[in-house]
């Protein structure tokens, strides 16, 4: 399955290049947000098969930005990847909607593995069978 | 142990004891010295008034002594003519009158012409005439007389009692004269103390009996006595002496009765009674001090101890603080190494998307995907340390093994020496030779070398300047001592520097987590770590650990 639209969040700008060189090669249509306000409105813009949304972030932060998310889109599957473990997150996050909390570094085949079942899970749910 | 400096604790017993003494003694002080004035007032009054008391008896007691002389010329002249006295009956009323011992030296009749017709006594007196004497013009006025002491024909100091008898158309007078000696024993009978005496003395001032020290008709120093009417009370300095004066007049003769005593004399017994008051005073007083003094010693050993336990609850309450931020430090230090570790493993990768790429060779791409994969590992090796420092607080990780001390610590001061050397401290050891002891040696090196770098710090450059590090056993417990002679730890920073951030280093030199650190290291290996410093002492910390490493599931919640 192929052009499977991908949004990365991070303000880790070296994490998000080198992700986005990743998902490419593998066949993903990548956009990149540095911040919780940037990425609210690449989501006005157009619609993503599923947000890698990192937790920890100046401006709003992951979870804020995920249950706007979750309000516009109720179908787009998110993925929260943080270097901050916290107990709270974790359940705040996944009640919101989040498709998995995870914790970096987390293994780069699992994650690929995830985002694209998350994305083939978000667009089937509205309906498609195809881009 | 933080503690407060022993010459706190000698101040607060000092002005304890000094506050305590004076509210006690000068309560005393008033109290006495107010009974003392009121004493001494009331003792006055009395002695005054018995002065006053026994002055007015004895006036009574002289002026019925001469009614009673006078009494009885007055019954002679009324019983006998001048003709029967003149014809022998002198001689018998003299012998019965006079009394024993004698009271009347002498008696004689005499005319109105002034004529001693008849005379019974000791000197050579009869056919003198007394026409011009002062005595006769005032006996022939009032009928009576009594004279002052005088010296007359006979030249010795004397007085006489005079009365007058009418007869006949004519007058006559007997006369009697009073024995010097007798009076002088009537009047100063009250002798009391060692000053005391009573005399008298006439309207000029003059002796009329002369008391203890005085001599017949001259000065009493009293000058020329003024009337006044019943007893008076007064203080007189004569030749620097201040007496206590009791003074009275008679009524007829005019004489004034004195009582003179030394003050001091007077008030002798309660002088010596004060000094008997001064003397219990004292014993109060001192009772009081040390009174005081246990009282103090006492409250200060309990302030003490107060401030003892309070500062074990601060440094107990700082610790459970303590363990807690030591946990919210490690996490964010793990999230800020995990974020890159992230970006490392991510780029990994992508190098190993790259590296499978046909055109480059065979051999360097083998090199390449074989590398990528050991960054790989180490990535899994650095997520592994972040992992456990998110789980720091709550678990450890790492094994404990049998140590060494001496080698191990040895080999940290070797480490240690180097930087020392720069700083110009000496570094020295003091290892006994121990047992092996369980204990996880990464958490022990970064305990020894966070304090030794702290002991380092606060002794660089300064002349003198030594490190010494100790081992040894003490009541079954591996003890680790770090002495530094820095400058020492204010007390008020005794209970902080366990506590996260807290440090007194300039910026960029000391994070604040160093001891903190080894705070919850030393508590995970089940021992205790405590510091005891004085400003300007030197430092030692003391580390405690059980041979034992403590169980690793039950050494913390």
């Amino acid at each position: 399955m192929t052009g499977l639209c991908v949004l990365l969040v991070d303000d880790e700008r070296e994490f998000t290049t080198a992700l986005t060189k990743v998902l490419r090669r593998r066949g993903f249509e990548v956009t990149v947000a540095e911040g919780g306000e940037a990425a609210l409105e690449r989501i006005a813009e157009r619609s993503f098969d599923a947000v890698v949304l990192d937790v920890k972030m100046p401006g709003r932060d992951g979870l804020d930005v995920l249950s706007e998310i979750k309000q516009r889109s109720p179908a787009t599957e998110v993925i929260l990847l943080t270097g901050h473990r916290s107990v709270v997150d974790e359940r705040d996050g996944l009640r919101t909607g989040a498709a998995a909390y995870l914790l970096k570094p987390h293994p780069i085949p699992d994650l690929v593995a995830r985002i694209e079942a998350a994305a083939v899970r978000s667009r089937a749910a509205r309906g498609g069978g195809g881009a | 142990m933080p503690g407060h400096p022993a010459g706190d604790y000698r101040r607060l017993r000092r002005s304890l004891v000094l506050r305590m003494a004076l509210v006690s003694v000068i309560p005393l002080l008033v109290v006495s010295a107010a009974n003392s004035w009121l004493f001494f007032r009331l003792n006055r009054a009395i002695v005054v008034d018995q002065h006053a008391l026994s002055l007015r008896h004895q006036r009574e007691a002289l002026e019925q002594f001469l009614a009673a002389r006078e009494a009885e010329l007055r019954a002679i002249t009324e019983r006998y003519t001048v003709a029967e006295l003149r014809g022998g009956e002198l001689d018998r009323v003299f012998r019965v009158i006079r009394q024993q011992p004698e009271v009347l030296s002498d008696i004689g009749v005499i005319d109105s012409r002034g004529d001693h017709v008849q005379y019974v006594g000791p000197f050579d007196l009869a056919g003198r005439n007394y026409r011009d004497a002062p005595w006769f013009a005032e006996v022939v006025e009032r009928g009576v007389y009594v004279s002052d002491v005088f010296l007359g024909y006979r030249g010795v100091p004397h007085f006489v009692i005079a009365v007058l008898r009418r007869e006949a158309g004519d007058f006559w007078i007997l006369r009697a004269t009073v024995s010097a000696d007798y009076f002088e024993r009537l009047v100063n009978v009250s002798r009391s103390g060692r000053t005391g005496e009573t005399f008298i003395v006439n309207e000029a001032g003059l002796y009329q009996t002369k008391g203890a020290h005085g001599r017949l008709l001259e000065p009493a120093g009293l000058g020329k006595p003024a009337w006044h009417e019943g007893t008076r009370v007064g203080e007189e300095e004569i030749g620097g002496t201040r007496y206590l004066v009791t003074t009275t007049w008679l009524g007829h003769p005019r004489w004034l009765l004195v009582y003179r005593q030394e003050l001091g004399d007077v008030f002798a017994p309660l002088f010596d009674a004060s000094l008997l008051g001064i003397g219990i005073w004292l014993l109060g007083a001192v009772g009081a001090v040390v009174l005081a003094l246990a009282v103090a010693r006492r409250q200060v050993r309990r302030i003490r101890q107060a401030d003892q336990e309070k500062d074990a609850m601060a440094q107990r309450l700082v610790a459970t603080g303590r363990v807690a931020a030591v946990g919210e430090m490690s996490a964010g230090l793990a999230h800020e190494i995990n974020n890159p570790l992230a970006t490392i493993d991510t780029l990994r990768t992508w190098i190993q998307d790259l590296g499978g790429a046909r055109s480059i060779p065979e051999e360097d791409r083998q090199e390449i995907l074989e590398s990528a994969g050991k960054i790989g590992e180490q990535v899994a090796r650095c997520k592994v340390i972040t992992q456990g420092l998110l789980k720091f607080s709550r678990r450890v990780d790492a094994q404990p093994e049998r140590i060494d001390v001496e080698a191990f610590l040895g080999e940290l001061c070797a480490v240690a020496r180097a930087r020392a050397r720069v700083d110009g401290v000496a570094l020295d050891t003091e290892f006994d030779k121990l047992p092996p002891f369980e204990c996880t040696p990464a958490h022990l090196q970064q305990i020894v070398m966070n304090v030794v770098n702290n002991a380092l710090d606060a002794t660089a450059g300064r002349p003198g300047a030594r490190v010494v590090v100790s081992s040894r056993l003490e009541g079954g417990r591996v003890v680790l001592r770090v002495r530094d002679n820095g400058p020492g730890i204010p007390r008020e920073n005794l209970t902080r520097i366990f506590q996260p951030f807290f440090t007194t280093k300039p910026v960029g030199r000391g994070t604040g987590l160093g001891l903190a650190i080894c705070y919850g290291l030393v508590q995970e290996l089940g021992g205790t770590i405590a510091v005891d410093s004085a400003a300007g002492g030197g430092t030692t910390f003391t580390i405690a650990l059980p041979q034992r490493a403590p169980d690793a599931g039950r050494s913390t919640p």
